[in-house]
């Protein structure tokens, strides 16, 4: 994974308070209402943020010779069916997208659920080497594993796994930026007594993890979740080394299409908005938590 | 910030995602299994390409999988041959993703008889020693391992001659006949010349060549000895056929003759049809592109004369079987059967590669090609097939002539001070030995 | 269970494939590999290092890794801060907005530097034809060193300035509300409450998304590659960076052991820069104190 798809590693602050933060609003002197040049600005920062989308899609509907006027065509144009038809037979963006599916589920299943185990260990549970481990754990969290591919690669030649799947997903399950955010997530909303209460009557500690933990730590596991998921769809770097077009995922495919693999540029851009449309869709679907993740990251530094 | 409720909802969405994710994957792997080997024997044979082989195009799959039902042919390809030798490296070294047929470039093959004559299949086993007399004898040798193990089968060679725009070359004023030609263009000077006569003339913003990296490469094909020499030593830095066809081409670059478009760029692909050059040195391979991206508006547009300087060789390939391919008796009577010398006829009159094979140089003799204005590609390929040098290949002869070509487009198409592009040559040149 | 029962599946992968390859590569930086014997490892010593100090093409993607990291964080983070200033008043559709910002956040580097690629072509790409509209041009975008470089930067800029907006935003939000009380009842325009209060506010995200942004510029990779889809960064190698020139020594020489040398003066140079940011930062911060 991308060091930078990774928010900020501060502390999160506690998810729910929301009628404070309410009231502080209300009475700020800083969240004055916004002038008109305000709205002129931003609607030109959505604007700028917006239009490659739009282009993508002009771009994926119109035809090679399209492409190549001047002036330009703004408007989407009637191929689009027609390029997508052409890059899935070409290209296989299907399979692309299936492998790319199997690869983000897997790593985000993994990843939350090991992040949260240790996360709780590391909030909750005493245990000689802690404080060494979680240092180790939290010092390598800014280094970017990009510097580790070369041996990487080897061992994976070792294994004879290049262009297998299992090659992306086993690295990409190793999130420290994770276990810090779960372990600080749980030190906050996890209070002692719970589990004090829980030991009293007898629970054993796996048990206290499934019935107590996992449903205080679910917000903080769907955060997760969400920007790992997204963070392994986009990655690029390892998968391009470890997998070839014939077992591609989505970002290898599009290297594929960069690379002379397909002439037609408007096939191009219909590869690219095929590849980008189920993450569009996830971020469609939960925008506003993805936003209130990354935000909520970032308090305090 | 998502409150208790809020997050019980995004947990459900996710995790509709996920299982989403879950069932495809599910899905995805019934289904892999059903196109592996299925019950009834039916195969999928994997053929992983670059450039233009040209099966597809002249339908040769669709008749081997006619004559074998229970084949299905599945092909990709790079189109640049670097990338495509990258990721066969990569591939090879890590056991996973080859193809039961791998395409080898000839500028590649000293690498697979020399260093990893392990990863594919000796083709002895299936039975190639009785091919041996079908073949040109250096297209054979050439891909003989050091034990004698047979490593590829050849595909086509690359004799060389030199393609232009007829309708282009009227508006300049200069001759379209290509006896003519051939004579006023008997050396690399005279096409020089010639060049600067059309670029006085030219009709609209076309140029007279393609790219000054295609000049140098099909002039140094008509060389023997190019970057090694015979007794294996590294000479290019100061082999003087080479550092001629240096010169000529920078002195094309600085002259402005060149469209300044890096072959297999995109760009290129467009120049074709758009007609942004009148000529482009043509190894019978080329003719395919050119058909290719020019399409049906350049029809009778072409004409083909034979190569200043003499005859040259640029290429060619050879279809190999990995050791780790998953069907490699099949995949062995694949290739047996595309090269055959029947097929590859088939394939010189469709596409135009040329054939490897000598019973089917002497067929195709005759051949004329409509697309060409007619001309008489039998003969002027025939002929530069027979005249052309036995090249003396070596390790990293594509890597060389790639940073060669690299260095060459700086000059023609940033300006920089030949002295400085040939200084990076020789740094990349040390990079890739390393 | 154990306390090291929850931490274990974590750590034999962090193990495995986190921090063995990064200690494994200073190791295979001492040796020759090449990548289709990487079983057969000849030793080197510092050679891959002495051979990369006198190879000019390092030098050019060491350099071009720093001016790509400046034209493309710089404009970021200023034009970051300018609209999580303005995200912070009070807005109608204000989630719309937000999620708007980080909409480029989330394509990969792959997809949106092919849509780029192709506004930013020479003879047929849309941003050359706006510029024709106003009398420049046509740029070659690819060819020209700077022009080159502002390109690949636009990628990245593009894609990174709404995250760092939001994540500004959130630093404004939780900056306390009595200190621009305090500021007001004395008279401070909003211009000074922004340099006086909300900037020494934001000072530690500012340098936590410095530290990012370096560390993201100096591993800079897809951008470059997919530009052009060269692995050489341009035919004069005028934007190939680190990352990239790391990838061709590796995977287009086959020169592993070179690439992790490469990847080893990368890790040690993130190493100083966020050194000299932090320090840079405690600095100022104590200078401020002390005033």
């Amino acid at each position: 994974m991308t060091t930078l798809a990774d928010p900020p590693v501060t502390p999160p602050a506690r998810p729910e308070k929301p009628p404070h933060r309410r009231a502080r609003r209300s009475r700020a002197g800083r969240t004055n209402h916004a002038g008109k040049l305000t709205y002129a600005i931003l609607t030109v920062a959505v604007l700028v943020s917006a239009f490659p989308f739009y282009w993508t899609i002009v771009a994926a509907s119109r035809s090679n010779a399209d492409l190549a006027r001047v002036p330009p065509s703004l408007l989407p144009g009637p191929n689009l069916l027609r390029n997508f038809e052409a890059v899935l037979e070409e290209a296989d963006i299907g399979k692309a997208l299936l492998n790319s599916f199997i690869v983000s589920g897997s790593i985000t299943l993994g990843t939350v659920l090991c992040c949260t185990l240790a996360g709780f260990a590391f909030a909750k549970l005493r245990f000689r080497g802690r404080g060494a481990l979680l240092a180790i754990t939290v010092g390598t969290m800014m280094i970017p594993p990009q510097l580790g591919v070369i041996p990487l690669f080897m061992l994976i030649a070792e294994l004879q796994w290049v262009n297998q799947l299992q090659a992306v997903i086993l690295p990409g399950l190793v999130s420290a930026f994770g276990v810090f955010f779960m372990r600080q997530y749980l030190v906050q909303s996890l209070p002692d007594e719970l589990i004090e209460a829980a030991r009293v009557d007898g629970a054993s500690t796996a048990r206290i993890f499934w019935s107590i933990v996992v449903p205080v730590a679910r917000p903080g596991m769907s955060v997760l979740g969400l920007l790992t998921f997204m963070a392994a769809w986009n990655d690029f770097f390892w998968p391009i080394v470890a997998l070839s077009s014939s077992e591609p995922t989505v970002q290898v495919a599009l290297r594929q299409l960069g690379g002379g693999y397909v002439h037609d540029q408007s096939v191009i851009m219909a590869g690219t908005l095929l590849g980008t449309l189920p993450v569009l869709l996830v971020f469609g679907l939960l925008g506003r938590q993805i936003v209130g993740g990354i935000m909520q990251g970032a308090v305090k530094g | 910030m998502p409150t208790a409720r809020a997050a019980r909802r995004v947990t459900a969405r996710l995790g509709a995602l996920v299982l989403t994710g879950a069932l495809l994957a599910a899905c995805g792997g019934s289904s892999d299994a059903d196109s592996a080997d299925g019950a009834g024997g039916k195969i999928t044979l994997t053929v992983d390409l670059f450039g233009s082989f040209g099966y597809k195009e002249a339908g040769l799959y669709a008749e081997y999988e006619k004559l074998h039902p229970n084949v299905t042919i599945k092909q990709t390809d790079t189109e640049d041959e670097a990338d495509y030798w990258k990721s066969l490296q990569t591939r090879l070294a890590g056991g996973g993703g080859l193809a039961d047929v791998q395409g080898i470039e000839v500028g590649r093959i000293a690498t697979v008889t020399q260093q990893q004559a392990d990863k594919f299949e000796d083709l002895k086993k299936y039975g190639a020693e009785s091919l041996k007399g079908q073949f040109a004898e250096a297209k054979w040798a050439a891909a003989t391992g050091k034990s004698g193990e047979v490593l590829g089968l050849g595909t086509d060679v690359g004799p060389e001659a030199m393609c232009y725009r007829t309708d282009l070359f009227e508006k300049a004023g200069l001759p379209t006949d290509r006896e003519e030609l051939a004579q006023r263009w008997s050396s690399w000077d005279g096409y020089l010349e010639l060049g600067k006569k059309y670029k006085a003339k030219a009709p609209g913003k076309s140029a007279w060549l393609d790219s000054v990296g295609s000049l140098y490469s099909i002039m140094i094909g008509q060389q023997k000895e190019r970057y090694y020499s015979a007794s294996g030593e590294l000479i290019w830095d100061k082999n003087p056929a080479l550092l001629e066809a240096w010169d000529r081409s920078v002195e094309a670059a600085e002259s402005g003759l060149s469209a300044e478009l890096d072959q297999w760029s995109p760009q290129w692909n467009q120049a074709f049809a758009a007609g942004s050059f009148a000529t482009i040195p043509c190894p019978a391979w080329m003719l395919g592109y050119i058909k290719g991206q020019a399409g049906d508006a350049g029809q009778g547009k072409w004409d083909i004369a034979k190569l200043p300087g003499g005859a040259g060789n640029w290429g060619g390939s050879y279809l190999a079987v990995p050791r780790a391919a998953e069907h490699k008796k099949e995949a062995y009577e694949l290739i047996k059967w595309l090269t055959a010398p029947e097929q590859q006829e088939k394939l010189f009159r469709k596409v135009g590669n040329f054939p490897s094979s000598t019973g089917a140089i002497d067929k195709v003799a005759g051949t004329t090609d409509p697309y060409f204005s007619d001309a008489p590609i039998g003969k002027i390929f025939g002929d530069a097939a027979k005249a052309a040098p036995v090249q003396v290949l070596g390790l990293h002869d594509q890597s060389i002539a790639q940073q060669i070509t690299n260095a060459l487009s700086e000059v023609e198409r940033k300006g920089t001070d030949p002295d400085k592009a040939w200084k990076n040559a020789s740094k990349g040149v040390a990079n890739t030995l390393g | 269970m154990s306390p090291y029962a929850y931490i274990a599946p974590f750590f034999t992968l962090f193990a495995a494939f986190g921090l063995f390859p990064l200690i494994y590569t200073a190791f295979v930086s001492l040796y020759r590999v090449e990548l289709q014997t990487p079983g057969d490892m000849e030793w080197r010593g510092l050679d891959n290092y002495t051979a990369l100090f006198t190879d000019d093409f390092f030098w050019t993607s060491l350099r071009n890794t720093f001016t790509i990291g400046v034209i493309s964080t710089v404009p970021q983070l200023v034009m970051a801060l300018g609209l999580a200033h303005l995200l912070n008043y009070r807005l109608r559709a204000r989630t719309f907005l937000r999620t708007a910002m980080l909409l480029p956040y989330a394509t990969s580097v792959a997809a949106a530097t092919l849509v780029f690629a192709q506004l930013f072509g020479r003879d047929f790409g849309l941003i050359n034809y706006v510029a024709g509209l106003v009398g420049i041009g046509p740029i070659d975008w690819q060819t020209g060193t700077v022009a080159s470089q502002i390109a690949v930067s636009t990628i990245v800029v593009w894609r990174w300035t709404g995250y760092n907006a939001l994540i500004y935003l959130a630093g404004m939000q939780s900056i306390p509300q009595e200190l621009y009380e305090a500021a007001e009842m004395d008279g401070a325009s909003k211009w000074r409450q922004f340099f006086h209060v909300t900037l020494p506010g934001l000072r530690p995200t500012i340098v936590f998304t410095v530290i990012v942004s370096t560390i993201g510029a100096t591993q800079l990779f897809g951008e470059p590659l997919l530009f052009e889809g060269s692995i050489s960064g341009g035919i004069s190698h005028q934007y190939q960076t680190l990352g990239l020139y790391m990838y061709e020594q590796g995977w287009g020489f086959f020169h592993l052991g070179r690439a992790a040398a490469i990847a080893w003066v990368m890790f040690l140079l993130i190493v100083v820069l966020v050194g000299v940011n932090a320090l840079l930062a405690y600095r100022r911060s104590r200078k401020e104190a002390v005033r």
